[in-house]
């Protein structure tokens, strides 16, 4: 059997987007200028060549995607939203600064950049593209990392911005991003493509909400490259907020230098398929990369984060932090990996991932894997799966609490230990309303005034 | 800390020393692999219709396989028509008594280490030894079947006991399982049977020793093991063979079953030729291990100590299907050169109440990859399943590298499932306090080394537990008493 065929295997082809490009390419973003009408194809016909992975590709084992994306679907107009509405998503406080797309185009109405400091660039990726093709052009063509879906994001991204921070410039209000879906009555899909340098010692506090304004079949697939300079400083924090029907499809690649830090925070309170990608270069001596995140799916859906951290330098320290609550008949997959490249020696690395079954139909999968090539390294995982301790609960049972009140209250704390670790107020209030609809009996907790 | 270093390669570089070939005239089926090869080889071994059927189906199954490529080792193709696929010692007839062995073979076995004779006299241990591809010995019958304890090989048991064999040849591996157990299913030779009955507790430990020797052959036995309702039987399993520059295929397959309240301790010393220090040589050691507890509250706990082969890629594994059974996996993994090793376990829980433990502790030194990747699968029936699951890897020197690859998979959600892992070297701090209560620093890495496998060497019967601590070695010539 040649290895053209075990490829095959692991990956579909997609008769139903091959014709996509050649019907929506007259209506891309930048289709005047000719290098970035080739990458586009090119990475079109890489994403055809490359096909949709199946459950037969090790990285996908979990996560059935053929069912969300090999249907015929139109690329996402931008939808009419009720706009006083929406600023129930708004996080990072008054003085924040907000990019806020709907079904990936932006919403200038409720955007608000003013004020930035000297050396801040927020451009949207449609001015990008008519201002600086050749910029975009680079950050386009600069991600080449064989994957699919990355691929069709860029032959198809109509949307996105490209931030860019200057050396030494630390920005004080967080930047929130907010990306909201509506859905149509057949189904659509957005591409955004976001872009964000850290100069040198710069400094920015990133925040990403996710939400369906108008229920209904979007799927999303972002892709975010990152690159923080040495010594920049990063916190970012991601809520998502979809509902059942809503998939999204997220990547992000981020390369580290010397001395770099990173808060990653992720939550992900809804959404129909969600795989959240995280692929982190270490590049420097020197680097901390802490990594939290906290999924809760319910009724049908299903959650699957993979986590690569490549540690390919001395004295870096990364952690991993997941939980995970799965309810009802969801599904929940987690395959975290560390690979420790030949010479990071000093490399302290953790990973820890537990879930709590709260259902007989729930599921969850995970795979917490060592990769490690260097002899002088601290590097551990730990992974749990289980129902609510017992000892717990009846400690809460013995303080008078009836059985239903203390249970809800201890899913409440196990996903909230998760949430002690965001830094943005608003961004988690948000987060704890939603695990709040989420756990069993939540309402009763704030009803009796438990939380 | 150079010094400790070198200390532990010096050891892990210690040459090996059953590498020599014994000259003894052997019968081999020519190179290749079709139907007339096993329909020859089931003929030569007098093997009923049902069984030549059985072969031939396999092989036609595996003309439709394709060789796996997810594994960590890789290697080159291997060319399965250059293989011979039937080496035996040319002999008129099994001996009847242990005086007929051709002595050649005789000294062979001494010279490992485990005298046919002595080890009958001495050790009480039943043997079951198998020299290329078939049995040439086994000790001990008579005793054992006073109790009713069948203990043979599988050519014998397939004409004196073709029920048993019939029964369960295949029902814990079956043929289409994977292209290696295909393959075995297909060609396999000799290997060991043991039936212990009803209620029966096996006085003695049983034991095989492999010995590949022919050169350009390939060794695929057939081991089965049936422990009927509450019997227990320990088995032990050793292996060598001699130093050649090319690459020789072993391609086992273990079948364990266990009923009610039955127990079964299968141990393993693996000492395959790992190859030379630039990787030239060695077994390709593929084995597919799995046992069955099929019975409520039966048990089954696997032990390996696993130092030789150039490639070890094996997953000895338990299906835990009747309630409050219980499956052990016990390995220790040792990998130095150019040894390439990935090995592991499957815990299939499907009985209630079952629990599962599984240590496993990976050496990497050298130049060598060692890679632990296992399964725990909790399925939606096994209400109250346990996991416990600890994975230590040591890393010997900077070109190595250790891997941990882990799946765990729940349905139940009262279910307890548990897994964690670290991988380190030897630390500074621990030989810093060993030398200061005056420890030589070649006896403190034997000791901190032995420290680090002991959960598992503690689970080996005591002769193997000798054996497998002079193999890892770290005890270092005499350090450890």
């Amino acid at each position: 059997m040649t290895s053209l065929a075990v490829a095959r295997r692991r990956a579909e082809p997609v008769p139903e987007l091959g014709s996509l490009f050649e019907r929506v390419r007259q209506r891309l973003p930048g289709r005047e200028v000719e290098t970035l009408a080739r990458i586009r194809e090119t990475a079109f016909a890489r994403f055809l060549e490359l096909g949709i992975p199946t459950q037969k590709a090790e990285e996908w084992k979990f996560s059935p995607v053929l069912r969300v994306i090999n249907r015929p679907m139109a690329l996402a107009r931008r939808p009419d939203l009720p706009l006083a509405e929406l600023s129930r998503w708004f996080a990072g406080g008054t003085s924040a600064r907000r990019l806020v797309f709907a079904n990936g185009h932006p919403l200038p109405e409720l955007s608000h950049l003013g004020g930035l400091p000297e050396g801040v660039r927020i451009t949207s990726l449609s001015r990008a593209i008519a201002e600086m093709p050749g910029r975009v052009a680079e950050v386009l063509a600069g991600l080449d990392d064989g994957r699919s879906f990355t691929f069709l994001n860029t032959a198809l991204t109509e949307c996105g911005a490209l931030i860019e921070v200057a050396d030494g410039v630390e920005v004080e209000a967080p930047l929130q991003l907010l990306f909201l879906s509506a859905g149509e009555a057949s189904a659509t899909m957005t591409h955004p493509r976001l872009y964000l340098r850290l100069g040198e010692k710069a400094s920015l506090h990133l925040l990403e909400v996710h939400a369906a304004a108008v229920p209904g079949p979007v799927l999303t697939n972002l892709v975010f490259q990152i690159d923080l300079g040495a010594g920049a400083r990063l916190v970012r924090e991601k809520l998502q907020l979809g509902d059942e029907a809503t998939s999204f499809l997220g990547r992000t690649v981020m390369r580290l230098e010397t001395g770099a830090r990173l808060l990653d925070n992720v939550a992900t309170l809804g959404g129909g398929f969600v795989r959240n990608e995280s692929e982190l270069v270490l590049d420097g001596p020197g680097i901390e990369a802490l990594l939290n995140g906290v999924y809760m799916p319910r009724g049908h859906e299903h959650v699957d984060t993979l986590i690569r951290v490549h540690h390919r330098a001395p004295r870096c320290h990364s952690n991993q932090f997941y939980k995970g609550v799965i309810e009802d008949k969801a599904h929940a997959a987690f395959a975290g990996k560390i690979i420790v490249h030949r010479d990071a020696q000093k490399t302290d690395a953790y990973q820890a991932n537990n879930n709590l079954l709260v259902s007989d139909e729930a599921e969850v999968d995970t795979k917490p894997e060592l990769e490690i090539y260097a002899d002088d390294v601290r590097c551990s995982h730990g992974a749990t799966v289980g129902d609510i301790d017992a000892q717990a609960l009846f400690y809460l049972r013995s303080r008078g609490l009836p059985k239903e009140a203390a249970e809800s209250l201890l899913v409440y704390a196990y996903a909230g230990e998760v949430l002690e670790r965001f830094r943005d107020p608003v961004l988690v209030g948000l987060a704890r309303q939603a695990v709040l609809e989420r756990v069993p009996g939540g309402e009763m907790l704030e009803a009796e005034g438990l939380v | 800390m150079a010094s400790t270093i070198d200390t532990v390669q010096e050891y892990v570089a210690r040459d090996y020393r059953f590498g020599f070939v014994t000259e003894v005239e052997e019968e081999l089926v020519p190179p290749g692999l079709n139907e007339d090869i096993i329909r020859l080889i089931s003929q030569k071994k007098g093997e009923p219709e049902w069984l030549t059927e059985w072969r031939l189906a396999a092989y036609r199954r595996w003309l439709t396989m394709e060789m796996p490529d997810w594994q960590k080792p890789k290697f080159p193709p291997i060319d399965f028509q250059a293989i011979s696929y039937f080496a035996a010692p040319r002999q008129k007839e099994r001996p009847k008594s242990l005086d007929e062995i051709d002595p050649e073979i005789r000294r062979t076995y001494e010279k490992l280490g485990i005298p046919i004779r002595e080890q009958e006299i001495l050790a009480g241990v039943a043997v079951d030894y198998v020299f290329d591809s078939v049995s040439v010995a086994t000790t001990f019958r008579k005793k054992l079947n006073e109790l009713g304890i069948i203990f043979c090989s599988i050519s014998e048991a397939v004409r004196d006991h073709p029920d048993l064999v019939r029964k369960y040849l295949g029902s814990v591996v079956p043929p289409g399982d994977n292209f290696f157990a295909a393959l075995n299913s297909a060609v396999f030779s000799d290997g060991s049977f043991v039936y212990v009955p009803k209620g029966v507790r096996c006085p003695m430990e049983l034991s095989t020793y492999f010995r590949i020797n022919a050169a350009g052959t390939g060794q695929f036995e057939r081991t089965l093991i049936i422990a009927d309702e509450g019997s227990y039987v320990s088995y032990l399993e050793g292996c060598t063979a001699p130093m050649r520059d090319e690459h020789q295929l072993h391609a086992a397959v273990v079948e364990l079953v266990a009923l009610d309240e039955a127990e079964i301790k299968y141990s393993t010393v693996q000492n395959w030729y790992p190859g030379d220090r630039e990787g030239r040589g060695g077994i390709y050691n593929f084995v597919t291990k799995r046992g069955i507890c099929r019975g409520r509250r039966s048990k089954i706990s696997w032990t390996q100590v696993e130092t030789g082969s150039a490639i070890t890629w094996k997953y000895p594994s338990c299906i835990l299907q009747g309630d409050e059974s219980v499956g052990e996996f016990y390995s220790v993994a040792l990998t130095n050169h150019f040894q390439q090793a990935d090995t592991g376990t499957k815990m299939i829980h499907i009985g209630r109440n079952t629990r599962s433990r599984i240590v496993s502790k990976g050496i990497a030194a050298g130049r060598s990859d060692n890679t632990y990747r296992g399964l725990v699968r909790i399925q939606r029936s096994a209400e109250g399943a346990r996991n416990y699951t600890q994975c230590d890897s040591l890393l010997i020197g900077d070109r190595c590298g250790a891997h941990t690859v882990p799946y765990i998979e729940v349905k139940n959600r009262s279910a307890k499932a548990e897994h964690e892992a670290t991988t380190s070297k030897i630390s500074d701090d621990q030989l810093f306090y060993c030398r200061s209560r005056g420890i030589s620093e070649e006896d403190a890495v034997a000791l901190i080394v032995n420290g680090f496998c002991r959960e598992v060497m503690d689970e080996l019967p005591m002769e193997f537990a000798v054996e497998a601590r002079k193999l890892l070695g770290i005890s270092l010539e005499g350090s450890v008493g």
